[in-house]
């Protein structure tokens, strides 16, 4: 399944690219998406207690299974305002 | 009886901008003839943070979800309360200090629900939508301590018994 992920503020400067697209195996989940990343880029690893996801634009749980074409993103504390 | 409020108001004005916003138009814009207050919220870059002076910032959104999450506070706003037009218009890209990051305008007929919405508007905004900011400083750059979006629960309630 192929799967967009959007990396914003320190995490886009960690993986060093503001959005990827991945083929994930059938099952997947946004975790297993996340422990990919984590894996190539070890730097991230402390930064995932305080992300949160969001899968096609909506807030997202960990756990939440994936589809094909899915958009993710993982998302540090936000700060606009 | 009055009827519910509308979930939302076709001139309600959304957006992510990169030039200056100029509040004097939004306020205009949430200006309507019923109308007996408008309360607004300017939120402009501070010359300091923790003790540091700032040089300037810079905003980066998930501009689509930031733009849904900003038009879901509108939408609860006007559930909540009795107002009439919403205007939430965030900056992004790089702005100097004093400049309007944020900035929302809210009409209504009286002027409690205008300052209330205003401010439900920018503490919901600042905890749900997808908005960073790095400051700069004379020695370096942090991007800034934020605030983490509820998040649904892990696994869905159980589904209801059946007694069928």
């Amino acid at each position: 399944m192929q799967i967009r992920v959007l990396f914003f503020g320190r995490l886009k400067e960690i993986v060093g690219r503001a959005e990827d697209s991945v083929d994930v195996a059938e099952g997947a989940r946004i975790e297993d998406l996340f422990t990919r990343y984590r894996q190539l880029h070890p730097e991230l690893a402390p930064y995932r207690p305080s992300l949160v996801a969001s899968r096609n634009q909506e807030f997202a749980p960990w756990s939440a299974p994936l589809a094909s074409g899915d958009e993710v993103a993982f998302l540090p504390p936000v700060s606009g305002g | 009886m009055t009827p519910p409020s509308p979930m939302t108001n076709v001139q309600d004005l959304i957006r992510l901008v990169r030039e200056p916003i100029e509040p004097l138009a939004l306020i205009a814009h949430v200006r309507a003839p019923g109308d007996g207050a408008v309360a607004t919220f300017d939120g402009c870059v501070r010359n300091n943070s923790r003790g540091r002076a700032t040089l300037y910032l810079e905003y980066e959104g998930y501009e689509a979800m930031a733009l849904a999450k900003m038009r879901e506070i509108a939408a609860e706003m006007h559930s909540r309360l009795a107002i009439d037009r919403v205007a939430i218009v965030h900056r992004l890209g790089k702005l100097e200090i004093g400049e309007t990051s944020v900035f929302i305008a809210v009409s209504a007929p009286h002027r409690g629900p205008a300052f209330e919405a205003c401010r439900l508007a920018i503490d919901t905004l600042k905890k749900t939508v997808p908005i960073w900011k790095k400051e700069f400083f004379a020695d370096g750059a942090v991007w800034a301590d934020g605030e983490m979006p509820p998040t649904p629960p892990a696994t869905p309630p159980p589904p209801p018994e059946s007694h069928s």
